[in-house]
C-alpha cells in the first residue's frame, strides 16, 4: 500500500513483485516498493526481516529470483553490480567499508575519480588533478570531515569512519543513496550529526534509509516502510505507519521494544 | 618526487650508482659481469611479479610462463641464421605476450585466492608439458640462438650483445626503466585504482568501477615485462629451455619477492640479488648449501615480516 | 584397446588414485582445519620412503620399517608443528609458501646429506611379491592390490574418525569455524598439532607404501606435490570426501592418458583442473 506524499516527484527506483530465495528460505518475498526523488524512505523491521537483503539487490550486489527493479523506468535488475552504481545508486554499509590504509581525503578521491574520468591514465599521477582533490574535499565537509582530510582512515574514531561511508557515497554524485543502518553502534551526539545531515540531504537526493534507531527513523523520514519475515506489511507516513496496530504486534510480538 | 619512501629513494641512490661502476671494478671478469647481469635479468623478472602480486593482490603461480614463453617466442619469430632489430622484437614479443595475456587472464581472473594460485599453475604446468615433450620445440633440451639481435636505432648502434658488459648495461638499463616505469604507473590515476581494488574489492565495486577490467590490464603488463624478462635471459646464452616455464621458477621469483619485502617493487631487486647472493656464497662454501638456504629463508620469515624493504622501512621510521 | 590391458590400466588408475588420496588427504585436512598451506607435505612423502629405505637395510623386515618410518614421520611432525608451523597461524598465505619453500631446501638438503643423490630401491616384501592372473595372458602384483587396500582401509578409519569420534568432531568444527572452536576453550594447539602430525604421517605413510613400487630420487616430493595440489583444489580445498573422489578421478585421467594420448599425458590432469575449476571456481565440493 503506497501512499504518493506529493503528487509531481520523480519515482526514482521501483521494485515490482521482488523476491530473494535462498534455496527453501524467503529472504525477501513478492515485495513492491516506490522510492521517490527528493523523499527519504525508511525501512525497518525486526531482525530478520530482509532490510539489509533489500539494500543488496537495490544496489545490484545481489540479483533478484523473481521480480524487478526499475530505476527511472527502465528495468536493472539483470545489470553489473558496478553498473548500478555508474546509473547514480550509491551504497553505504552497515559494517563500515572504506579503505582503512588510505586518508579520508584518498578516499573519497577514489570515489570522485570514478566519474571524472582518466582511470586507464598510466601516466599523470593522481596527485595532479586539483579539481578531483577540491571535489572529494567538498564531500567531506559536507558530513563534517574537514578537519580529517589528511588523516588516515584506520585512524579515526568508529563515527567518523562511518560519516566517511556517507562522504565517499556522496564524493559519487549520486542520485539515489542506499544507506544501510550509518548509526550503526554510534553515540548520540554523533547521530545527531548524522540526523541533521540527512535532513539536509534528503531533499536533495532520493534517500533509501535502513536503521534501528527509531526516533531517528521517525524524525527523517517522509514515508516509512516496515518489512517482517520477508514480507511487506506496511508502508505510509510516519504518522499512519506508528498508529498501525499490525505494526505494534510485529515488534512487541517479537519482543523488541520500540514504542 | 618520484619516491614516496625514504628506503627506496635511498636504495635507488646507492644500487644504480654502483652498478653503473660495477664493470669498472670487474674489468676483465667477463664471469661476474655475466652473473650480476642474469641477476638483474631474473630481478625484472621477480619485479613484475611483485606487481601483480604485491600490489594488485593477485596471487599467481604460473607467471614463469611468460618468462619462457618471451624466450620461446623469440626463437619462433626470428628468422634463425639473421640478426634481427632489438628493439623492434621487444616490442613485437610484448605485445603477443601481451595478447597471451589478454586471453589466459580473461580465464583465470574470475577466480579468486588459492583457485586463482592453482588455475594460473595449470596453465604454466600445461606450456611446460606442451614446450618439454613436443620435438619440434627442442623438447627438454630446448633450443638454441644462433645469433643474437643487433641493437641500432636510425643507424645508430649502441650495445653488441654478444659483448658481455655491453649486454650487462643494456640489462641495468632494462632494470632502471622497469623501476621507475612502476613507480609512475602506481602513482598514477589507474595505480590508484588498482590499490583501491588491492585494499577493497568490494568498496570498489560499490563505487562503480568494472574491477575485472582493471584486474586483466595489470596481468596483462606484468605478463608483457616477464616476457621481456625471459627475452633477454634468452639472449644472453642463447638458448631457451622448458626449465624457464617450470612452477618452480614461479617458486623462486615470489621468494625472493617476499623477501625483498612484497609490493615495494624495489624490494623485488633487493630480493633478487640477496637471494642470488647467498645462493652463490653458500654454493661455493659447501655441497649442502640447501640446508642453509632453507634454513635462512625460515629465519628471515620469522624475523622480517615485511620483508627486507619492509624491516628497513620500520628501521628508518624508528630513526626518523 | 583390447578388455585385459583396459583392467588393468583400471586398476593401476585406481591403485594410483588411491595412493595419491593419501598424501592429499593430508594436504586437505591441516588446510581445512588449520588454513596452513604446506608445500613441504611433499617433502614428508619423499621422507617416508627414505626412511623406510634406511630400515630395511638395517632391519631386514619391510613391516617393521613401515611401522618405525611411519612413527618417525609423527614426530618429526609434531616437531614441525610446534617449533615452525605454529608461528603462520596468524600470518598470511604468502608467509606460508615463503616458510614451507624453505622447508624444501632443508628437507632436500638433508636427503642429499643423509642418503646421497643417487636413486635407491626398496625390495617388495617377500610375502607380497606374488601376483594374481587377472585374465589368462595377464597377471597383477599382488603388492600394488595390497597399497590399494591399505589405503581403502585408512580411508576407511579417517572416515570413521572424522565422522565418529570426538577429534572427528573437533576437525569438522574446526574447519567449518575455526575462531569458534578457540573461543569454545578447547586446547586448539594440541588439536593443530594432532591433526598435522597426522597429516604429515600420512604422506610418510604413502611414500613407505610406494617406496617398493618406484625408485626413490631426490625431488620425487615436488614431483608429488604439484599432483597433490591438484587434486586438492579439484576436490575443493578442506574437503577428504572430495579429496578421495578427485584423487581417483586424477589416477584414472592421468593413466589412461598415458596410454590413450601419450602426447598430452603429461598436462592431461592440468586440462582437467582448468576445466574444472572454469564450471565450479570452488572445486567439486568446497566445505
Amino acid at each position: 500500500m503506497n501512499t504518493q506524499v506529493s503528487l509531481d516527484l520523480q519515482v526514482m527506483l521501483e521494485t515490482q513483485g521482488l523476491c530473494k530465495y535462498w534455496g527453501g528460505l524467503k529472504a525477501l518475498d513478492d515485495l513492491s516498493l516506490q522510492f521517490f526523488d527528493k523523499q527519504l524512505h525508511g525501512i525497518v523491521g525486526p531482525n530478520g526481516a530482509g532490510k539489509s537483503t533489500l539494500l543488496n539487490l537495490l544496489c545490484g550486489h545481489y540479483k533478484p529470483t523473481r521480480g524487478s527493479i526499475l530505476h527511472k523506468g527502465e528495468a536493472i535488475e539483470s545489470i553489473k553490480p558496478w553498473a548500478f552504481a555508474r546509473r547514480g545508486i550509491g551504497r553505504s554499509f552497515q559494517k563500515t567499508n572504506i579503505y582503512p590504509g588510505a586518508t579520508c581525503l584518498e578516499n573519497c578521491c577514489v570515489a570522485v575519480q570514478r566519474r571524472m574520468g582518466g582511470n586507464f591514465n598510466f601516466l599523470r599521477s593522481r596527485y595532479t588533478q586539483k579539481v578531483l582533490d577540491e571535489i572529494a574535499t567538498e564531500a567531506l565537509e559536507k558530513v563534517g570531515l574537514g578537519a580529517r582530510r589528511d588523516v588516515v582512515a584506520s585512524r579515526i574514531s568508529y563515527g567518523e569512519q562511518r560519516q566517511l561511508e556517507i562522504a565517499m557515497v556522496l564524493a559519487t554524485a549520486p542520485e539515489v543513496l542506499l544507506l544501510d543502518e550509518p548509526m550503526a553502534g554510534m553515540g548520540h551526539e554523533e547521530s545527531q550529526l548524522i540526523i541533521e545531515l540527512l535532513k539536509k540531504l534528503r531533499r536533495e537526493y532520493c534517500i533509501v534509509l535502513v536503521e534501528h534507531d527509531m526516533d531517528a527513523v521517525f524524525e527523517l523520514s517522509d514515508q516509512l516502510t516496515v518489512m517482517v519475515d520477508g514480507q511487506h506489511l506496511t508502508t505510509g507516513s510516519v504518522d499512519q505507519v506508528r498508529d498501525d496496530p499490525r505494526v505494534k504486534e510485529a515488534y512487541l510480538g517479537q519482543g523488541d521494544e520500540v514504542f | 618526487m618520484l619516491f614516496n619512501k625514504r628506503t627506496e629513494r635511498i636504495f635507488f641512490w646507492v644500487f644504480f650508482p654502483l652498478a653503473l661502476l660495477m664493470p669498472l671494478f670487474l674489468a676483465d671478469n667477463t664471469f661476474f659481469v655475466s652473473k650480476l647481469t642474469s641477476i638483474m635479468i631474473f630481478a625484472l623478472f621477480v619485479m613484475s611479479l611483485d606487481y601483480l602480486v604485491g600490489r594488485c593482490g593477485l596471487i599467481t603461480l604460473g607467471h614463469a610462463m611468460f618468462y619462457g614463453l618471451g624466450g620461446y617466442l623469440f626463437w619462433m619469430i626470428a628468422p634463425e641464421y639473421e640478426a634481427v632489430n632489438f628493439w623492434v622484437y621487444t616490442f613485437y614479443i610484448c605485445m603477443i605476450a601481451a595478447g597471451v595475456a589478454l586471453v589466459i587472464g580473461f580465464l583465470v581472473l574470475r577466480t579468486s585466492g588459492i583457485y586463482m594460485i592453482m588455475i594460473t599453475l595449470a596453465f604454466a604446468q600445461m606450456a611446460f608439458y606442451f614446450f618439454s615433450d613436443s620435438i619440434d620445440f627442442g623438447g627438454t633440451d630446448g633450443l638454441f640462438i644462433y645469433v643474437k639481435p643487433e641493437t641500432s636505432i636510425f643507424g645508430l648502434s649502441f650495445f653488441d650483445l654478444d659483448n658481455p658488459t655491453h649486454f650487462y648495461y643494456l640489462c641495468l638499463l632494462s632494470l632502471f626503466n622497469t623501476l621507475v616505469f612502476f613507480r609512475v604507473l602506481i602513482r598514477s590515476r589507474f595505480g590508484r585504482v588498482v590499490d583501491a581494488i588491492h585494499e577493497n574489492p568490494g568498496r570498489t565495486t560499490a563505487l562503480g568501477y568494472n574491477i575485472f577490467i582493471f584486474r586483466l590490464m595489470s596481468y596483462v603488463i606484468a605478463s608483457a615485462l616477464g616476457a621481456y624478462a625471459g627475452y633477454l635471459f634468452t639472449l644472453q646464452y642463447g638458448f631457451v629451455n622448458p626449465s624457464m616455464l617450470a612452477w618452480t621458477t614461479s617458486g623462486s621469483a615470489l621468494v625472493m619477492s617476499i623477501l625483498g619485502g612484497m609490493g615495494s617493487i624495489y624490494g623485488a631487486i633487493l630480493g633478487t640479488f640477496v637471494y642470488e647472493g647467498l645462493h652463490y656464497v653458500l654454493e661455493h662454501l659447501t655441497e649442502h648449501w640447501m640446508l642453509f638456504m632453507g634454513a635462512l629463508i625460515i629465519t628471515m620469515v620469522m624475523v622480517f615480516k615485511n620483508g627486507i624493504a619492509g624491516y628497513l622501512e620500520k628501521l628508518l621510521e624508528k630513526r626518523a | 584397446m583390447t578388455t585385459s590391458l583396459f583392467l588393468v590400466q583400471l586398476i593401476n588408475g585406481l591403485q594410483y588414485g588411491l595412493l595419491l588420496f593419501l598424501i592429499a588427504s593430508g594436504l586437505t585436512l591441516v588446510f581445512g582445519v588449520m588454513g596452513i598451506l604446506n608445500l613441504a607435505h611433499g617433502s614428508m612423502y619423499m621422507v617416508g620412503a627414505y626412511l623406510v629405505w634406511y630400515f630395511v637395510e638395517h632391519t631386514g623386515s619391510f613391516g617393521l620399517s613401515a611401522l618405525i618410518s611411519a612413527v618417525i614421520a609423527l614426530l618429526i611432525g609434531i616437531l614441525m608443528e610446534r617449533t615452525l608451523i605454529r608461528q603462520l597461524y596468524r600470518r598470511n598465505h604468502l608467509d606460508q609458501v615463503l616458510l614451507t619453500i624453505g622447508m624444501i631446501f632443508v628437507f632436500n638438503a638433508l636427503q642429499g646429506l643423509l642418503w646421497g643423490n643417487d636413486p635407491l630401491g626398496v625390495a617388495v616384501p617377500a610375502a607380497l611379491s606374488s601376483a594374481i592372473p587377472v585374465t589368462d595372458v595377464l597377471e597383477y602384483p599382488v603388492y600394488r592390490i595390497f597399497v590399494a587396500l591399505l589405503c581403502v582401509g585408512i580411508a576407511a578409519v579417517m572416515y570413521f574418525m572424522i565422522n565418529k569420534t570426538r577429534l572427528g568432531m573437533l576437525i569438522r568444527a574446526g574447519e567449518s569455524n575455526r575462531e569458534m572452536v578457540e573461543c569454545l576453550g578447547i586446547d586448539i594447539r594440541k588439536l593443530y598439532t594432532i591433526v598435522f602430525a597426522i597429516g604429515v604421517m600420512l604422506a610418510a605413510v604413502a611414500g613407505v607404501a610406494a617406496a617398493p613400487m618406484s625408485s626413490i630420487v631426490p625431488g620425487m616430493g615436488e614431483h608429488i606435490l604439484i599432483t597433490c595440489f591438484v587434486v586438492v583444489v579439484i576436490g575443493g580445498m578442506g574437503s577428504i570426501k572430495g579429496a578421495f573422489i578427485a584423487a581417483l578421478l586424477v589416477g584414472l585421467v592421468d593413466t589412461f592418458a598415458s596410454v590413450l594420448v601419450p602426447q598430452l599425458s603429461s598436462m592431461m590432469i592440468y586440462i582437467l583442473m582448468a576445466f574444472i575449476l572454469l564450471i565450479k571456481p570452488q572445486g567439486l565440493f568446497s566445505s
